[in-house]
């Protein structure tokens, strides 16, 4: 099954890359600029990630004949990306900037990122990458990022709950809706976990382990399948858990999450590697300390999980010296001295091979019950292949939320995603995209 | 809506006639250049730039990992957002947003401003600056605030409703729209009594002895008298209003961070943010915008309108 599948995710992929240099759209293959042996100049660089400043300072302080300009931008729910664009379309955007991979196609769709071939040393950099985490950042046959975190869905537990209703760690997520209601048994004000309305990558990460693919390509158009199979069995799953109120419907991130989690009232968090900080930083003034958990994200009955999260470093459209953005593109995402610089700012986990122990070493894990890298370790092992993130997420990503706003109201989950696969694909119709359903 | 309202006719006329009468036509010249050469450059070029962006549009071909074809697309732009159901329907919400918040802020203006005019002259500062204090936060700000106090599980306004028996989400999807209303009124309607007091003081004492040696009471005064005497302020205010409502942003913006119930759409200038820098479409964008501005003409031409038939009348 699961070769099968890896194989068909393969054969899709070349075949896209066939056609899209087979139709010679490829913007810039002709003018691939090559890779300068010794770069020297000024560069900027825009991250809203925390501790890039070390990084690009620890960068300067290593040679000397390329300096970095770090920049602070607001993450890309605060307009980060909107900042990004606009500032790559009028011109004057960074050397090199951070996107994340939901939001790669559409940049690298806009013409507004250079492809990284003839500017990075490939055989010490994207070859070395395992297969999940090339697909985020080839399209067609080239390179548009390397990768820095990929961040495996993690579901977060607080332990002395789950032995207070009596259940084990849920294995399956038949076993989750079964602790849900074990949990309502014990305590019938507490939530398992809370579905977040506004996180659409989550709805993506969980259908995208059930096997869903909401974006592939078949021959010169786009394959949207928002609702496809498996995207309907999730969300009647979850419209399950909401009716019987095992999970409670809120804004991750709000102050209403962060009330709950302090108080127990939520008593865990469907996330990933890195919401270790957040649920640190909310609850330990309660007195939580040692009682929260990392676990692999229940699954259908086989393991099986998803990236939920991570960044990626490009090199704009608007940098005049790209060759010198490589360099530094390299150390960004490849190098264990960036990672030491950087220090401890959460638990990061890594795409490039060696980078996840540096990190793990600068993060300080002992809030925490259990060895959360080694939960991290085996989710990556299983990230189901194939998936692909279609040219235009933001789309999808604001028609879900949109729909999810009647959750509270009588709204279903399912409605939502038949919702947002309408608007998706009438969306990119409009921009001219030749799109399948 | 922060607009001054001017009160420099008095002024300008007597320049004008110094201008007139032949000496000052340079200096005048002069003093204008600088404020047209700015308003020609922040207001007229950005207002052509968008009326011309609208009549393209960038279309993209296959997977679209291509150069994007600019094309002329004459008014197909402007029927694309008219035909949206997210823009119709947030001129719906705009309306409903109107028929709660004029009536709320100006109705609660007028009221405040006539007990000040009427209360005695030491408690009528401290009300004064009471009553203007929460326009001195800025909209973000009180949206943030609001926010706050709406959110159930932090909100002691929810906690005590709930300890009272009166469960009542501020944040759901019915009650988001009164919700946002209540946030401008509180706003706004400090800023717009001040208008009207300034308004009122300016009424003639002696038409109020008149009144009063006739036999009026300070009710009979302020309906008969005071009200018909400053309609023309507020048909100001009513301008001001409407212009500022159809450009409601910041509030529902900061909202949307609290709860879903505020979609990317909700407003049409929110339909426009979202047209232009989540679906990466500048030329719906610009039409759209020109659109809602194109409204807030034909508004505040209706407003003006009314409001010089009611004072002639």
């Amino acid at each position: 099954m699961k070769r099968r599948q890896l194989l068909l995710g393969a054969v899709s992929l070349m075949a896209s890359a066939a056609l899209v240099t087979g139709c010679g759209s490829t913007p810039s293959a002709t003018s691939a600029p090559t890779a300068t042996e010794d770069p020297s100049g000024t560069i900027t660089f825009w991250s809203s990630m925390a501790g890039m400043d070390k990084v690009a300072a620890a960068f300067n302080a290593s040679q000397s004949k390329i300096k970095v300009n770090f920049e602070t931008i607001p993450n890309g729910g605060a307009g980060g990306y909107a900042k990004l664009s606009t500032a790559i379309t009028a011109g004057n955007g960074p050397d090199v900037a951070t996107i994340e991979y939901p939001q790669l196609p559409q940049f690298v769709s806009n013409g507004q990122l250079q492809p990284l071939d003839g500017l990075i040393n490939k055989a010490e950099t994207v070859d070395k990458l395992t297969d999940e985490t090339k697909a985020l950042v080839q399209f067609g046959d080239q390179t548009y990022a390397l990768p820095y975190d990929a961040a495996p869905m993690i579901m977060w537990y607080r332990k002395d709950m789950l032995d207070k209703a009596g259940v084990g760690t849920p294995k399956t997520w038949e076993d989750f809706e079964e602790a849900g209601k074990k949990l309502k048994a014990v305590a019938p004000e507490a939530y398992l976990a809370s579905f977040n309305p506004n996180e659409a990558a989550l709805t993506a990460a969980l259908s995208w382990q059930a096997g869903a693919k909401w974006f592939g390509t078949e021959g010169d158009s786009w394959k949207v399948g928002v609702n496809d199979a498996a995207t309907q069995k999730v969300a009647t799953y979850w419209q399950k858990l909401i009716d019987q109120k095992i999970v409670k419907v809120q804004q991750s991130f709000s102050d209403e999450w962060s009330a709950d989690l302090a108080s127990g009232a939520v008593v865990g968090v469907l996330g990933a590697n890195w919401s270790a900080t957040g649920i640190q930083k909310r609850t330990e003034a309660s007195g939580q300390k040692g009682q929260w958990i990392a676990a692999e994200a229940p699954n259908w009955g086989t393991p099986a999980d998803a990236f939920y999260g991570g960044s990626s470093f490009n090199i704009t459209k608007s940098s005049k010296n790209p060759a010198a953005a490589a360099k530094f593109v390299e150390y960004l995402a490849t190098s264990q001295d960036a990672i030491k610089a950087r220090g401890n700012t959460g638990s990061a986990f890594l795409a490039f091979p060696g980078l996840t122990p540096v990190a793990q070493q600068a993060f300080d894990a002992s809030y925490f019950g259990n060895d959360i890298y080694a939960v991290f370790d085996k989710a990556y092992s299983t990230i189901t292949p194939g998936w692909q993130w279609g040219p235009n997420w933001d789309i999808t990503n604001t028609a879900l939320k949109d729909a999810y706003g009647k959750l509270t109201t009588g709204g279903k989950v399912l409605e939502a995603v038949d919702t947002a696969q309408t608007a998706t694909v009438a969306g990119l119709k409009q921009s001219g995209l030749s799109v399948k359903e | 809506m922060a607009t001054q309202i001017p009160t420099t006719t008095g002024a300008a006329s007597t320049r004008k006639q110094r201008a007139m009468s032949g000496t000052g036509g340079r200096t005048a010249a002069l003093f204008l250049t600088p404020f047209f050469a700015v308003f020609a450059l922040a207001m007229v070029a950005p207002v052509i730039y968008s009326i011309v962006l609208s009549f393209f549009a960038q279309q993209k071909s296959g997977l679209g990992f291509g150069e994007a074809k600019t094309s002329f697309v004459g008014l197909e732009n402007y029927f694309q957002v008219l035909q949206s159901e997210s823009f119709v329907g947030g001129i719906g919400r705009l309306a409903m947003y109107c028929a709660l918040y004029i009536p709320c802020m100006v109705g609660g203006a007028l009221a405040f401003a006539l007990l000040l005019d009427a209360a005695v002259a030491r408690a009528r500062k401290l009300f004064q600056l009471l009553v203007f204090l929460p326009h001195a936060v800025p909209g973000v700000i009180a949206a943030l605030i609001w926010a706050y106090l709406y959110t159930p599980g932090v909100s002691p306004i929810v906690s005590v409703l709930e300890s009272g028996g009166i469960e009542l989400n501020f944040l759901d999807n019915q009650m988001i729209l009164p919700s946002i209303v209540n946030i401008a009124v509180w706003e706004w309607t400090g800023y717009n009594v001040i208008v009207l007091f300034t308004a009122l003081q300016a009424v003639p004492r002696e038409i109020l002895e008149a009144a009063r040696v006739d036999g009026a009471g300070e009710i009979r005064a302020a309906l008969s008298i005071k009200l018909p005497l400053i309609l023309p302020a507020l048909s100001v205010i009513m301008l001001f209003t409407v212009i500022g409502t159809l450009q409601l942003f910041t509030e529902p913006s900061i909202i949307s961070k609290a709860t879903a119930s505020v979609t990317s759409t909700w407003v049409p200038n929110m339909w426009a943010y979202d047209a232009a820098f989540n679906r990466h479409n500048l030329n719906q964008a610009a039409a759209a915008s020109i659109i809602i501005a194109l409204m807030a003409a034909v508004l505040s031409w209706a407003v003006t309108r009314f409001s010089s038939r009611m004072n002639k009348a």
